[in-house]
């Protein structure tokens, strides 16, 4: 019978609001809203590798830019008569741990040979000018964040940047843009780093800075703008264009959080080539120059003991192989929990 | 394809072009000259050798006598070397750098693809884990580390291998093999994620259900398909390896060109460091290019044409 | 397929071990019969062209594979080469040479006078552009054709027949014989050199030998090569070695590495080696004619600092700033020893008494540290100059060694009141043209004898010498080395005095201030007998190496 329309009897209770908190259940969204963020943040916790990384990573940050304050050891005072110390922990009785030493096939009080009275001792032992090594890796450990932190902000400026305008511009800026990309990207880094190195008479900082920011960041130009390209022409950035917004603003309140995945994953890439790099460079001597350290001129300096002291190379080398590993696997966590496809 | 790989090879030359001049003008900022000692040397004698490296004349001049050079296969004259050409150093030097090179890639290549083929086929079990560890080793462990243990411990302390030096194929093992564990960390990466994907998609599991073997899937299928893609890694790989081969070529003591490189920057050793600049990009340039094509050629849905990206 | 392959590159890798196992063990048979030893060197081998060599590789090479006049021998002593007799005339201003008839190169042909004119004619000759042409400085002409203002053939040089050699000085030079142990001072055969055009010496094959041992498998830039006997050497029987194999080796570990593997007979050691090398029978510390030294730019452009610089007071206190004994002793610890004085220890001795030439020079307050007085002149001087404060910049190399020093000498210097340093280390070349155009506040130099005479190093600081970069100014030291260069030249022990003046009126002074004296720590293993070590010019003489 209700099969036929015309027997359809509507009253005026019929046309009453539905009760709001009742709704169809189909329509409830069983998981509790997240933002972009909070969805990462979750998915990034549940990836174990990745979220012991990224502790591992708090830690060395506040270990290297606030060590200092708890760990009060000059990372340059020297001590000569203290020089190429093992390390000594007090109280620590393991070969390798309390200041003794292999030399000439007989084990020796290292401390007891250099005169050291027993209040002296350090963690780490001492570098051939008596300088603390565990101050020194902690500040290497930090001019190697410093240039992981600069490495990141010439790819947000400059990557983002270019790869945004040429991406946004399109026709014959983007063209031209592009074949800037390619001419740069065409030639080693390794290359630009060594001619910098060799432009900047001071070695240092400087140069690694200048060839990085050459460089590094045509991988990131050409991810945003392959991304910008796609979202251009997207409905919601389409609607901002009608509305009369301006192209930084949509630039900026639009496109931003859209690429910001593509923008952190590949910046997790960034950070550990940077380091090697700079670690590299200072290895073969045209890095950071002395009394400054870095990991690659601790290991480079390492290298020549490390028959007898292999702990001036193990050490600083462990935390490089460390902060490399724990860019490298937050990358990877970071892939996967911003990845759509691997939504669980 | 005709039209591409002319425009392509314009780019290169374009990429070279641009290489030469701002090396050529970075390194005529620098202090440092061909003489040995400056001080002893009467003002006619410093014009003599001066005029002997070429750097009597006005820059401008030097500069288009060096670029013209460059058609004609000349690099000027090493500084650190007396009479001897930039362009014989790098003959000379490359043969052991290019085998050490391919050894590298070789080997590299085809143990990440089995370690990276053996991730992505045991997904999440203890040889998945093992695999990933090592391929992340591969790449946070700097090759200058990784030769020094190598040549301690498998060099000196057990003798296996030589320790150091350049006469036999026995000697390119350790170098070789300091060498090939960034290619073989990122080849394997790259198979796993790929396989991954692959090996969940549909034709795979129609294979599967057609009743074929794990290991006709794996090689018929699975592993062809992730190592198209693979080609174009091999550029970046390369890449890597130059860097790697100065040092490792120090340590071993290997007279290849990234060793030399090394000194020259040490040295002040203009003109090396220039005509090395210009070889490594050039060699980059190529091999993209080479890539690029091979790429195409393997990969029917790429077709190489002029326009777009 | 994995699998396969996999089992192919293991298959590949076992059997290149199988080879390097027959390769070991080949080489340990063959050195039963033969007499071989493996050295090892730092850095290439740029030329074998003996008017261009200016390095200690290339000298070292050239020096065992030619001869001279004479040869080098131990503690400096000369000995005989090619010249068989030498008459001295003319009040010291000529020297005539009669040469031995048996003399050969290694392609059958007779050394002759004229080897030794055309050599020496080009290595004056400025279109070879020789950058060691000025040692030549002394005999006749030979300033003015480097200049291009007189001809090659105007030098003073004569052969007088095949077997007479006739120099003509224009002035006496006191250790003209010593000179001419010197490479750029060898014969040169024409017809070779004329062949290989500017391939001359860019190869083992593009040159010809007369000296102890010949050189083959060097192509111009590879990093092994081999000295094989020289088989036309007139003197063959005094050498005892078949082959001397040669490999570059940058890295110190990698040098250890290989001597402790049995494939290097001799290396190099870093101070971290050398302490735990010390008692090790193969341990052997090679002094040198070295001496590392300050120099404090007294023309700095800095008037401030230029000032300071001319105040004695601050010149002495900088120098009892710096514990050298902790500093040779721990910092460096590689055999170097405190510098007795500028000059170098065993380098020359008193021609009368035998003593040392820095025993007789002595000057205790140029290198002596004393902290407590060291605070006190500096007080005193910086009050004497009206400052408080100072800020100077320490320039040196970028080696590790030179990055040790700065390190050291900076941390030694900054407990001076109001004194800060900042260091400059750049590389070698960059600091040497710095050095010579005054750029620089205090810079570490150093300075190698060519010769083994005091004078090699005393000139340097005359007020005039393009190598004294801190403008060190004694109207007094600029006579004494006039005497001893001149009026002097021909008296062996007036001259002494002359120069054991010169150099205790420098640390007087304090014109410079000594650090150190470099040594060189080997492992050499003590079956190698009968190497002669020089401490000035080449490392080592070869010809009379053996094994046991």
């Amino acid at each position: 019978m209700a099969d036929n329309p015309k027997d359809i009897q509507l009253t005026s209770a019929d046309f009453a609001p539905l009760d709001k908190q009742a709704g169809p259940d189909n329509e409830r969204i069983a998981a509790p809203s997240l933002t972009f963020g909070q969805d990462v943040w979750r998915r990034l916790k549940s990836n174990k590798t990745a979220f012991t990384s990224f502790i591992i990573l708090v830690l060395m940050f506040l270990i290297a830019f606030g060590g200092q304050a708890i760990y009060h050891h000059d990372p340059n005072a020297q001590e000569p008569k203290y020089a190429n110390l093992p390390p000594k922990i007090p109280g620590v009785n393991i070969h390798g741990l309390n200041g003794h030493l292999t030399q000439s096939g007989q084990d020796v009080d290292a401390y007891k040979q250099a005169g050291a009275g027993s209040n002296v001792h350090y963690i780490l032992g001492t570098d051939y000018l008596g300088r603390d090594l565990l101050a020194r890796i902690m500040y290497g450990t930090r001019i190697s964040l410093e240039i992981a932190l600069i490495a990141t902000l010439i790819d947000l400026t400059i990557g983002v940047g270019f790869g945004i305008i040429s991406g946004w511009k399109g026709g014959r800026v983007d063209l031209f843009m592009q074949r800037v990309i390619e001419v740069l990207s065409s030639i080693p880094q390794l290359v630009v780093m060594v001619l910098m190195a060799t432009a900047f008479t001071k070695t240092g900082m400087a140069s690694i800075i200048a060839a990085i920011a050459i460089t590094g960041w045509t991988t990131m130009a050409r991810l945003t703008r392959a991304q910008t390209l796609q979202l251009k022409n997207q409905d919601f950035i389409l609607a901002a264009r009608t509305l009369g917004e301006s192209a930084p603003k949509i630039a900026w309140k639009h496109l931003l959080p859209n690429l910001s995945s593509v923008i952190i994953i590949q910046t997790m890439f960034t950070i550990p080539s940077a380091i090697f790099f700079e670690a590299f460079l200072s290895y073969i001597g045209i890095g950071i120059s002395s009394p400054q350290a870095s990991l690659g001129t601790l290991i480079s300096d390492g290298q020549k003991n490390f028959q007898f002291l292999p702990y001036q190379m193990w050490y600083p080398a462990i935390v490089l192989i460390i902060l490399m590993l724990a860019f490298n696997l937050l990358g990877d966590g970071m892939r996967d929990a911003f990845d759509p496809k691997s939504k669980r | 394809m005709r039209k591409y790989l002319l425009k392509r090879i314009f780019y290169l030359f374009l990429t070279l072009f641009i290489v030469a001049t701002a090396t050529f003008f970075l390194m005529k900022l620098m202090p440092g000259t061909p003489l040995q000692n400056e001080a002893k040397l009467t003002p006619s004698e410093k014009a003599a050798i001066l005029a002997q490296y070429g750097l009597d004349k006005p820059v401008w001049l030097q500069y288009f006598i060096y670029i013209g050079g460059i058609f004609k296969g000349s690099l000027g004259l090493s500084f650190q070397f007396s009479d001897q050409a930039v362009s014989y150093l790098i003959g000379s030097r490359m043969g052991p750098s290019m085998q050490l090179g391919g050894q590298a890639l070789v080997v590299g290549i085809i143990f990440g693809i089995i370690l990276g083929a053996i991730g992505a086929i045991r997904k999440d079990t203890w040889a998945d884990r093992l695999a990933t560890i090592l391929s992340i080793l591969g790449i946070a462990v700097p090759s200058f580390v990784l030769a020094i243990l190598l040549q301690y411990y498998l060099g000196l302390k057990t003798g296996w291998f030589p320790v150091a030096g350049w006469s036999g194929f026995a000697y390119t093992l350790l170098p070789t093999l300091a060498l090939a564990a960034s290619p073989l960390a990122e080849t394997a990466r790259f198979i796993r994620t790929d396989m991954v994907d692959v090996l969940s998609s549909d034709y795979i599991e129609l294979a599967k259900a057609k009743g074929l073997s794990k290991f006709g899937i794996v090689y018929h299928h699975a592993l062809r398909n992730s190592l198209i893609p693979m080609v174009t890694l091999i550029g970046p790989l390369a890449a890597a390896l130059m860097t790697g081969s100065m040092v490792v070529e120090n340590i071993f003591s290997v007279p290849g060109i990234g060793e030399q490189f090394v000194k020259s920057i040490l040295v002040n050793d203009y003109p090396t460091i220039m005509g090395v600049t210009i070889f490594y990009s050039a060699l980059l340039c190529l091999l993209l290019l080479l890539t690029d094509i091979v790429y195409g050629i393997i990969d029917p849905r790429i077709r190489l044409s002029g326009n777009g990206d | 397929m994995n699998l396969k392959t996999a089992a192919k590159v293991t298959a590949v890798a076992g059997a290149s071990l199988l080879f390097l196992a027959a390769c070991g063990s080949k080489n340990s048979s063959s050195s039963s019969s033969k007499a071989t030893a493996n050295m090892t060197m730092s850095a290439e081998l740029p030329t074998m062209d003996l008017s261009k060599s200016t390095d200690v590789v290339s000298s070292d090479m050239l020096n065992n594979t030619n001869e001279g006049l004479y040869r080098i021998g131990k503690n400096g002593s000369i000995t005989p080469g090619i010249a068989k007799a030498t008459k001295i005339s003319n009040g010291g201003k000529t020297y005539t040479f009669t040469l031995r008839k048996n003399a050969k190169w290694s392609n059958g042909d007779k050394v002759t006078a004229k080897d030794f004119v055309y050599g020496w004619q080009r290595t004056v000759n400025p279109k070879t552009a020789s950058q060691y042409a000025y040692l030549y400085s002394g005999i006749k002409n030979a300033d003015q054709i480097v200049n291009g203002k007189k001809p090659v053939s105007s030098l003073g040089i004569k052969a007088d027949g095949d077997y007479k050699l006739v120099v003509t000085l224009d002035k006496p030079i006191a250790y003209f014989k010593k000179l001419m142990g010197f490479v750029n001072f060898y014969p040169q055969n024409e017809s070779v050199a004329k062949k290989y055009g500017s391939k001359y010496g860019t190869t083992s094959t593009a040159m010809v030998y007369n000296g102890p041992y010949k050189m083959t498998g060097w192509t111009g830039t590879n990093l092994s090569w081999t000295l094989k006997k020289n088989n036309d050497y007139w003197d063959k029987k005094a050498v005892k070695m078949d082959s001397i194999k040669y490999q570059v080796v940058k890295d110190q570990s990698t040098g250890l590495n290989l001597f402790n593997s049995n494939k290097a007979d001799d290396t190099t050691l870093s101070s971290q080696q050398v302490k735990n090398y010390k008692t090790n029978k193969n341990y052997l510390v090679r002094k040198t004619a070295s001496t590392f030294y300050v120099e404090l730019n007294r023309k700095d452009s800095d008037s401030t600092i230029a000032k300071a610089f001319k105040n004695k007071k601050i010149r002495q206190a900088l120098s009892y700033a710096i514990n050298r004994n902790e500093y040779v002793k721990n910092t460096l610890g590689d055999g170097s020893t405190v510098a007795k004085g500028y000059v170098s220890q065993d380098l020359a001795k008193n021609p009368k008494t035998g003593k040392d030439f820095t025993d007789d020079a002595y000057v205790a307050s140029g290198v002596t540290y004393n902290q407590a007085k060291a605070k006190q002149l500096w007080k005193e001087g910086m009050k004497e100059i009206g400052e408080t404060k100072l800020n100077i910049k320490l320039l040196s190399d970028d080696t590790d060694g030179a990055k040790k020093s700065t390190e050291y000498i900076q941390g030694a210097w900054e407990k001076l009141p109001g004194l800060t340093v900042t260091n400059q280390n750049v590389p070698f070349k960059t600091r040497l043209q710095r050095s010579q155009n005054g750029n620089f506040d205090t810079v570490i130099s150093a300075w190698n004898a060519d010769f083994t005479d005091p004078i090699s190093f005393l000139s340097l600081f005359t007020s005039d010498n393009s190598y004294n970069n801190g403008r060190y100014n004694s109207a007094e030291y600029d006579s004494l080395i006039k005497k001893a260069e001149g009026t002097d030249a021909n008296n062996a022990s007036a001259r002494w005095t002359d120069m054991v003046n010169a150099e205790k009126q420098l640390m007087n002074d304090q014109g410079v201030i000594p650090i150190y004296q470099k040594a060189e720590a080997h492992l050499t293993r003590t079956n190698l007998k009968g190497i002669i070590w020089n401490t000035a010019g080449t490392n080592y003489n070869l010809k009379y190496m053996s094994v046991k």
